[in-house]
Parts: C-alpha cells; sequence; structure tokens
C-alpha cells in the first residue's frame, strides 16, 4: 500500500506519512466498520436511514483525529520537515474522506434506502468534513474538531426536522447542495489559512 | 554566519518566552544553557521553523524562513531532535529514521546507505531491526539524533540530547558532537553545564528569555571564580552570571 501511494503522491516521504495517519489505523477502521454495519441493521429495522444520518458524522472525526498536536506522535518533528505538514494534513484529509466515503456508499448500498438518501449524504459530509477539519486545525485540537463537526451537523438535522418535519431533509432537500458545498469550500479555505506559517520574520 | 538573529521575540499569550535575543553563529558547537523556563526551547523551535517568531529577524543558512521556498530548502539542510520525541511505537529504529529522511526530501536512492550510517554512528547498528516500543528511553534518545543527522545537515538543532543518556552514552555523544561540528552549526540547549564545558565552542546562557551571557565555556567559569554556588568551576559562572542577571 505504501509503495503504492509513493508511486501515486510521487513522494515516498508522503506515502509513509500518509499510511502513519493515526484515523486510518486498524483499530479506527475497524471501529468505523462496526459503526456503520450497526447503521445497516439499524436502518434494515426500522426504515429509517442511519447510515445516511451516521456516515457524515464518522467521517468527520475521522478528519479531525488525521493529524495534528497530541494526535500524531511525531507532529512537533514533522513541523520541521522539507515536506510541509500542510501537504501530510492533506494528503491524509483526502485519504480518510476517500475511504470514510467508499465505507458508507457500501453501508448505503447494503442498508437499501430510498435512491435520494442512499447518495444524499456524500455532499453534507463534504461539509461536515470541511467544518471539522476547519476547526481542528484553528484550535489545534483534534477534540474540538470532532464538536464542531457533530455540532454542525446534528444543527443541520434538527433544522431540516423543524423546517420540513423530517430528520432526512437535511440530506434529500437539493436547494442545501449550494449552502453544503459554500460551507465545504470556507472551511477548506479557513484550514488552509490556519495552517499556514506567517511571514514576517525578518 | 549559518544563524543570524537579531532582536527576535516569541510570545505564547501574555507570555514573553523570547524577549530580545540577538545572537550570530556558523560552524562549531553552540551551547544554550539556562534553568527551566528561560526560552530555550522555544528559540529553538522558532530555528527550527516550526513555529514564526512574533517579532524581529532570524536567518538561517543565509535564507529567510518566511518564505515557502527558503524554509523548504533551509528544512532540507536542518536536523532538529525536539525536547519529546515521539516516535511511531511499532516502526523499528531504521524505519522511523527512514521516515524523516524521506521527509527530508533526500533522494530515495540515497536513503538507506544515509539511513545505515546515521544509526551506526549512534551505536544503534544491531537494533536497526528492533521495534522502537521495545527500546529504553536512552535508546529511543539516540534514535532521535540519528533522525537528525540522517541527512547530514549543515545546521543541527538538538534541544536537550542527553537527557536519559548514560555516562558512557554521553561521553561517546560528546564525542559525535565535537566530530559534527568540524563542518557543521550545532545548537545544543542544555541545562547540563558539563555537556556545555566538553563539547561546546561557544555557550549562551538564557534568563527569562534574554541572552544573559555570551561567550566561550572558559569565560563562562572565569565568570565563577570566588562567586557562585555549585561543585564545578562551570557550574559556578553559571550561578554567578544568573545571580548578576537577576540582582
Amino acid at each position: 500500500m505504501e509503495r503504492a501511494a509513493g508511486r501515486l503522491l510521487r513522494s515516498p516521504g508522503l506515502a509513509r506519512a500518509l499510511v502513519t495517519t493515526p484515523s486510518l489505523l486498524l483499530g479506527w477502521i475497524i471501529a468505523t466498520v462496526v459503526v456503520l454495519v450497526a447503521g445497516v441493521a439499524a436502518t434494515l429495522g426500522t426504515g429509517t436511514p442511519y447510515v445516511a444520518l451516521l456516515a457524515p458524522a464518522v467521517a468527520a472525526a475521522g478528519i479531525a483525529y488525521a493529524y495534528g498536536p497530541g494526535i500524531d506522535p511525531a507532529w512537533e518533528l514533522s513541523c520541521s520537515m522539507a515536506v510541509s505538514d500542510r501537504m501530510v494534513l492533506l494528503v491524509r484529509a483526502l485519504a480518510v474522506f476517500a475511504l470514510n466515503a467508499a465505507l458508507g456508499l457500501a453501508a448505503s448500498a447494503a442498508s437499501g434506502a430510498a435512491a435520494a438518501v442512499t447518495f444524499g449524504w456524500l455532499i453534507p459530509m463534504t461539509a461536515v468534513c470541511g467544518l471539522a477539519l476547519a476547526a481542528a486545525t484553528v484550535t489545534r485540537s483534534a477534540n474540538v474538531g470532532v464538536a464542531a463537526g457533530l455540532a454542525g451537523w446534528l444543527i443541520a438535522i434538527l433544522a431540516g426536522q423543524a423546517a420540513a418535519g423530517r430528520y432526512t431533509a437535511a440530506l434529500t432537500d437539493s436547494s442545501l447542495v449550494l449552502p453544503y458545498l459554500a460551507v465545504a469550500a470556507c472551511c477548506g479555505a479557513i484550514a488552509m489559512y490556519a495552517t499556514r506559517i506567517p511571514r514576517g520574520t525578518s | 554566519m549559518n544563524v543570524d538573529i537579531t532582536d527576535l521575540t516569541r510570545r505564547f499569550g501574555h507570555t514573553q518566552a523570547v524577549a530580545g535575543v540577538s545572537l550570530e553563529t556558523g560552524a562549531g558547537v553552540f551551547g544554550l544553557l539556562g534553568p527551566n523556563g528561560a526560552g530555550k526551547t522555544s528559540l529553538l523551535r522558532m530555528m527550527a521553523t516550526v513555529i514564526p517568531p512574533t517579532s524581529g529577524r532570524l536567518r538561517l543558512l543565509g535564507r529567510d524562513p518566511g518564505g515557502y521556498g527558503p524554509r523548504r530548502e533551509i528544512r532540507r539542510r536542518l536536523g532538529y531532535l525536539p525536547q519529546n520525541l515521539g516516535y511511531y511505537p511499532g516502526f523499528t529504529v531504521a524505519e522511523f529514521v527512514e521516515y524523516f529522511a524521506l521527509l527530508k526530501d533526500m533522494p530515495s536512492a540515497q536513503v538507506p546507505k544515509a539511513v545505515a550510517t546515521a544509526v551506526e554512528r549512534v551505536d544503534l547498528g544491531s537494533k536497526a531491526r528492533a521495534k522502537l516500543r521495545t527500546l529504553s528511553g536512552g535508546m529511543l534518545r539516540r534514535v532521535g539524533i540519528a533522525q537528525a543527522i540522517v541527512n547530514d545537515p549543515e545546521l543541527l538543532l538538538l534541544d536537550e540530547p542527553t537527557a536519559g543518556l548514560d555516562p558512557e552514552q554521553r561521553v561517546a555523544f560528546r564525542a559525535l558532537l565535537r566530530d559534527l561540528g568540524q563542518r557543521t552549526t550545532v545548537v545544543v540547549s542544555t541545562h547540563l553545564v558539563e555537556d556545555v564545558g566538553a563539547a561546546c565552542t561557544e555557550v549562551a546562557l538564557m534568563d527569562n528569555g534574554k541572552i544573559v551571557f555570551h561567550g566561550t565555556p572558559d569565560e563562562l567559569t572565569a565568570r565563577g571564580e570566588g562567586h557562585g554556588i555549585g561543585d564545578a568551576p562551570m557550574e559556578r559562572g553559571y550561578t554567578a552570571v544568573l545571580a548578576a542577571a537577576r540582582s
């Protein structure tokens, strides 16, 4: 896997940084699978699309725990390396997102929910992950990132319930696509800004 | 000059960790002495480009680390051992050193030989395939030193490098420092004055974020003649300078 990533990224250093991602370790992946399998069972049993509601929250936690002080053992050292820590963060965040999207899609397909809901969580997941990433990088705390991501997603679900009477409105309302994408873009920009090293040292 | 610092400051909220430090140094071993909380680690972290200064001028290896390109070039030629070395317990010694060689952008073809050389230089050749979780604190410190020197750096920054080393390892490490200092700028932050006396060509003493003494180890020792508290001559110089700075 590391060799394949090295060829893809054209950087053996980034490839090894990728395989040391805290939220891509085996235990974390197993936990994600367990949560989504439970979501599939709950969806099949109740008809409520729990997989779609869970997937963005699980992915946001994975993104927040991808890299940073207190999360990555060698973070301090990584910050002094020629391969920039922003690149490490970007590569890890994309990898965590891609893995969670793949697992979520598999769980959605297995749960057999309505088509709009089956894939409707992908764009909200992008926004929630962006929020978690931005909060984690600005505050330099993975826990704050997770809290922000979960809170943002909970607010979206509750707002959907209040406005349309359905918890799934946050997933199925097509008018929310642009706001979700705008939130994701803004949060991405905030994360980029937060990970810069300011000029003015000379 | 490989390190050229003018009036450098660093604040963390209301705390002034570094308060207007200026120094220049070229090849040789530069000792940074001082009590806990003096600002040594903050100064070293700025020199390692981990944190930016709040104000002042910092040039490393003739470059301004504020720009992306120069900073990357500095980092390629930099070795850094942080005070608290984090590590991946499942990595072997060789894998860990190799990881940082790769992150330093070393050409892949040069990495295996450089890793083997660095591991040998810290006397861990027989442990190259051992998992980090099985090593003692002193061995982990030497792994940290190996990753710092793997790229044959022009600027080597070591924060408390002898912490956890036994006396025999410390003697060997000081010899390594003297050897590295022949062609490299080595900055060693420590609170152990005997390390400075044995290995450093130049020394600065920090207190409350400021440099209160800058000179040779012999000059620091001379400050303690007839004054100061301590068992060794340099310790007396150290305490005498600190007492004078605080009075």
